[in-house]
């Protein structure tokens, strides 16, 4: 017998998961339950840097990123509740020249997408950062409309709105196996019980691939750890929009409370799923931080945490359906931008789970590119 | 008040004394003794304004746990003047809310 049963199970309680199961109720599915092995948010989604941009080097992410900025600056009335947003901007830093004309490139497709992006000087990015100092920077692009939210008030906000539509949602309720039968989900298995379900939507963030093995699934996903680190608070005006290089393998944004947050990718992105603290993080973040800004060189760090990147073959997500086990779907591998296409992307997979396609395109990202060598390289990410 | 002379337990040895700027006005004080002290003698009580009531915070706790003396010193905001030695010519100002992080001088400085 089982312990509960669902029309669909959302499997993690993150940013992707909240939002998926608030599109999905509000496309009308009754009995959702989302499924969490620690607190709403705890994982991914609420360690996570927060931008939201539109300057993608990828016609495909340049259009999700488009899209999410128009769902991100209607956010707050749509699901009434605050999400943080602030459109200060991303200012892009390029060191050497490939990446400033790769930049250039960037903004050429941002333009002919409807993205106001634009190079500027560095007189005007001193202008748009008044903390920083970057003279050995070649060039800068900036776009207004990229910006910030608070990944707690979002995934908050989309929680209690699917609440209000009738979702459930399982806290500190891990899944430990799904059972497939005659080629369809039948059964997820948790530490507290079975639930009986049609249809599962994998959205476990970090531990994404863990879920997909257990329908012997394996997918060409790691998980990786990537620190980030807080000051205590200053006045604003320090670093208003995010300041983020390729190169430079860094990005740094002061928050409406004051503190100045900073991250980076870990040196040959190792497979890592120790969250633990580590001191060379701190060392060399604290190094970037007084190199850009360096007035910050004396406040204080007030902490650090990591998170983990689920990262893809050709970091881009993968959305769709499994092919051999019905009702298996999945958001997820977002290579760490997921927090910021969140709005869209648990739409479209509420979309292609409900009505079987899509308002955008969304097979490319099935998992089948791996196999068939269709990636998409995406020269914009850090 | 002033400098304490005497005291039942500790004893001061001021050394040499050093002029340093508090808010635009020159003071003195002895180096390598906190800058709170040296503030206290001269007479301030009111080292920051809070952020959301704009009100006085001052010497407290004077062993450097209780954020209650933060001060900009040199460009620095969230200094604790109670355990920070004071050095000649340093510049300390009220600090407003969470502090200003000196921007200007950095530009004028490249």
């Amino acid at each position: 017998m089982a312990w509960k049963t669902a029309d669909i199970v959302v499997i993690g309680g993150g940013v992707q998961g909240c939002s998926s199961a608030y599109h999905l109720a509000k496309m009308g599915v009754k009995n959702i339950i989302v499924v969490e092995k620690g607190t709403i948010c705890s994982g991914s989604s609420g360690r996570c840097g927060a931008g939201i941009r539109a300057q993608w080097g990828t016609e495909m992410n340049c259009r999700f990123g488009k899209a999410c900025l128009e769902r991100f600056e209607n956010l707050e009335e749509e699901l009434e509740m605050n999400v943080g947003l602030d459109q200060s901007g991303y200012l892009m830093v390029a060191y050497k020249d490939s990446e400033f004309d790769q930049l250039k490139e960037n903004i050429k497709l941002q333009n002919s997408l409807g993205i106001d992006s634009r190079v500027v000087s560095k007189d005007e990015a001193y202008e748009i950062c008044p903390g920083l100092s970057a003279d050995d920077a070649l060039g800068f692009t900036f776009y207004q409309r990229d910006g910030h939210a608070d990944p707690f008030f979002t995934t908050f906000a989309f929680m209690e709105s699917a609440k209000r539509l009738g979702v459930e949602f399982l806290k500190f309720t891990e899944v430990i196996d799904i059972k497939v039968e005659n080629g369809a989900v039948k059964t997820v298995v948790t530490d507290k019980g079975e639930i009986d379900t049609p249809v599962v939507l994998n959205a476990a963030g970090g531990f994404f691939h863990d879920i997909a093995e257990m329908i012997d699934l394996e997918l060409p996903v790691h998980s990786e750890n990537h620190d980030i680190l807080v000051t205590e608070p200053v006045e604003l005006g320090v670093c208003p929009p995010m300041l983020m290089s390729f190169s430079g393998n860094y990005y740094l944004q002061q928050r409406p409370d004051g503190t100045i947050v900073g991250g980076c990718s870990p040196v040959g992105h190792p497979i890592e799923y120790d969250l633990r603290s580590n001191f060379s993080f701190l060392e060399h973040m604290a190094s970037v931080f007084t190199k850009l800004l360096p007035r910050t060189r004396d406040i204080r760090v007030v902490r650090q945490w990591a998170g983990l990147y689920n990262m893809s073959l050709d970091c881009q997500p993968i959305m769709g359906e499994a092919e051999h086990v019905k009702g298996f779907y999945m958001t997820g591998a977002f290579s760490g931008h997921g927090f910021m296409f969140a709005p869209v992307t648990g739409e479209l997979i509420a979309q292609l789970i409900v009505r079987g396609n899509t308002d955008m395109p969304i097979d490319m990202l099935h998992y089948r590119r791996f196999a068939e060598g269709k990636l998409i390289i995406e020269p914009a990410v850090v | 008040m002033g400098w304490i002379k005497e005291h039942p337990v500790l004893e001061f040895s001021h050394k040499k004394k050093v002029k340093f700027v508090f808010d635009g006005k020159d003071l003195e004080g002895y180096e390598g003794e906190p800058i709170a002290a040296a503030l206290h003698a001269n007479g301030v009580t009111t080292y920051r304004k809070t952020k959301r009531m704009d009100r006085d915070r001052g010497f407290f706790c004077a062993i450097g746990k209780c954020s209650s003396c933060f001060m900009v010193v040199d460009g620095v905001p969230n200094v604790r003047t109670c355990v920070t030695a004071l050095k000649e010519g340093m510049n300390v100002e009220t600090q407003h809310g969470d502090g200003q992080v000196a921007l200007l001088d950095e530009r004028k400085r490249r």
